[in-house]
């Protein structure tokens, strides 16, 4: 991440391909589905949404990317590393780091600077480095003067940021969040989203968000809609929340402002498709 | 439940805080061993001193310590009680069937008490001014020699660490559960012992399933952060003896002369008067 441009974002090029994967759950004689034909593109810079109702395969998805499981057709690559490379398997995960849903079941050590420290420690970067690192996790996650405390007495969200910085002190270039927001009161989702939001701007940051709140899509530069193991529909927040055929297929709901509006679409009154609240509040005083 | 102070690392910056966790290990190795070789009350009195000096230097408030003997005051007196009642002394002060009530059982029962309070309040004072990651590195560190003949000790001092880390975690859920149960109409605290540990399955079940799970995300998280990615770890906390350290073996060692000498009367050359023989049996 450190060589990155921040600015530019978009246009840099592919960092993670997905090349017609299929992968399925196998144990003895029982296979369930995990996903099935799926390609797609994440661009350096982008900030992902994936949506997708339970059992969609998300996860599955997430977990083809860095390496926990490797396709049964197709290729995943990160950065031109094939997925099943097992010679540079860590340089990949280093690469694409993952945080999950429940940040206590994601801590190792018992104060903060030292658990943040576990993931470099692992990959062997010198000690002057580590404590850099951690200095610079900590702060871009907000979260400084928490370093020599025990993460036990801290809010949801707050352990959710510190489970952020422990994969930043690995230097990804990809972050990916696996419902990460699932689990927090509103405040801490803010505090989550207003984190991931900033490192996606200020330090250039891919980001993967896997959710099921549809207003945390938003915000998102691409999102990608997963049904049954497939990957039903992609494009902007607009793109796909207008086409609201697929989004009842996948049988998610419309962000609240969407719903309204297209409802309103269908009531007949003449009022534009809306993805915010600022938007459909536009929209009906536009209404004469 | 919440009461389990073992793993609880009290921050503070104090003498006994900056010591290296080795040199902490290897001492509080030394204190349980002479503790257990400590034969008479005025050689106890000394290792008291000893712990008592030990909390004030690491500044230690006195309400931790005495959570932390709370926490074992119901096998203390459990015990205490049964060797009053069945030791066999010669000064027989009261009897009844089987059971007889002595002045040496009154003084064996004070030294086992003593002893099992000392051992805790000695422990607890490494784990209330050591970390956690400090204590399982100093563990590792020791555990050298090992490594030497393949024991993974570098996974034992992770699984050390991630048990440290759970303990108040699982204890916190514990609470809950009990918590959840009670508000169906369980009841933990009436009736017998069978009728109690029954009680305690419905908590159990809940408990273990849980720990799994977390244990599934635990495993994940740590192939996320390159567990195990190369054999070259390198280390973020580092360990290096100081002139503290120093002192601390010092003076620990001065008081190891202290309570073996009063423990073995100066080596025969103090002879006790008559009246005091109880401080020096
Ligand atoms: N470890 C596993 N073993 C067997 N089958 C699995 C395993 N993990 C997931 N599956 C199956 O794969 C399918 C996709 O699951 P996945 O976890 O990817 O969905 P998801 O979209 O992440 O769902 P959720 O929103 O519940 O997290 C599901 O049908 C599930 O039953
Ligand atoms: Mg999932």
């Amino acid at each position: 991440m450190s060589d990155k441009n921040c600015e530019t974002g978009h246009a840099e090029g592919a960092v993670i391909k997905v090349d017609n994967v299929s992968y399925d759950y196998r144990s003895g004689e029982h296979v369930s589905r995990g996903v099935r034909g799926v390609s797609l593109v994440v661009n350096r810079g982008e900030f992902v949404v994936l949506l997708g109702h339970n059992g969609s395969g998300k996860s599955t998805l997430a977990k083809l990317l860095n390496g926990f499981v490797v396709p049964d057709e197709g290729t995943v690559t990160v950065e031109g590393i094939d997925t099943r490379d097992n010679e540079r398997i860590y340089e990949l995960r280093a690469k694409v780091g993952m945080v999950f849903q429940n940040a206590d079941n994601q801590m190792v050590a018992s104060v903060i600077e030292n658990d943040i420290a576990f993931g470099p420690e692992n990959l062997g970067v010198p000690r002057e480095e580590i404590e850099k690192r951690i200095t610079w996790a900590l702060d871009a996650v907000n979260m400084s003067e928490h370093r020599k405390r025990s993460p036990n007495k801290l809010s949801g969200g707050q352990k959710q940021r510190i489970a952020i910085a422990a994969i930043l002190a690995m230097y990804p270039d990809v972050l990916i969040l696996d419902e990460s927001t699932a689990m927090l009161d509103p405040k801490g989702r803010a505090e989550i989203m207003e984190t991931i939001q900033r490192l996606n701007k200020e330090k250039g940051l891919t980001v993967i968000l896997i959710t099921h709140y549809m207003d945390e899509a938003i915000a998102a530069d691409k999102i990608f809609v997963m049904n049954e193991g497939r990957v039903i529909a992609e494009g902007t927040p607009r793109e796909v929340f207008s086409a609201t055929d697929k989004i009842a297929e996948a049988k998610l709901e419309l962000p609240v402002a969407s719903k309204i509006s297209a409802e309103l679409r269908r009531a007949g009154l003449d009022i534009p498709f809306a993805l915010t609240d600022e938007e459909l509040t536009e929209g009906l005083c536009g209404l004469k | 439940m919440r009461d389990i102070t073992l793993g609880q690392y009290y921050p503070a910056d104090s003498f006994t805080h900056k010591l290296d966790p080795r040199v902490k290990l290897v001492l509080v190795i030394a204190f349980i061993v002479m503790v257990f070789l400590v034969k008479n009350l005025i050689a106890y009195a000394a290792v008291i001193l000893c712990v008592v000096l030990g909390t004030l230097i690491s500044r230690i408030p006195i309400s931790k310590v005495l959570k932390s003997i709370k926490t074992i005051i119901f096998l203390v007196l459990f015990t205490a009680v049964l060797n009053l009642l069945f030791y066999k002394g010669d000064t027989v002060l009261w009897s009844w069937w089987r059971i007889s009530v002595s002045l040496e059982g009154i003084l064996f029962s004070i030294k086992m008490a003593l002893r099992l309070i000392l051992l805790v309040m000695g422990t607890t004072l490494l784990t209330y001014t050591t970390t956690p990651t400090g204590l399982t590195d100093g563990m590792e560190s020791l555990m050298y020699p090992l490594k030497l003949i393949k024991v993974p000790t570098h996974d034992i001092a992770v699984i050390m660490s991630i048990a440290l880390r759970f303990i108040p975690i699982l204890s916190e859920e514990v609470d809950k559960i009990m918590m959840a149960q009670k508000a169906r109409g369980a009841s933990f605290d009436t009736g017998g012992i069978v009728k109690r540990a029954k009680a305690l399955l419905p908590v159990l079940i809940p408990l273990f399933v849980s720990a799994f799970r977390r244990a599934d995300e635990l495993a994940l998280a740590l192939d996320a952060r390159c567990y195990n990615a190369t054999p070259n770890r390198t280390r973020y906390q580092i360990m290096k003896p100081t002139y503290r350290d120093l002192i601390a073996v010092a003076g620990t060692a001065a008081f190891i002369v202290l309570v073996v000498a009063l423990n073995m009367n100066f080596w025969g050359a103090y002879v006790p008067s008559e009246s005091l023989w109880w401080l020096f049996s």
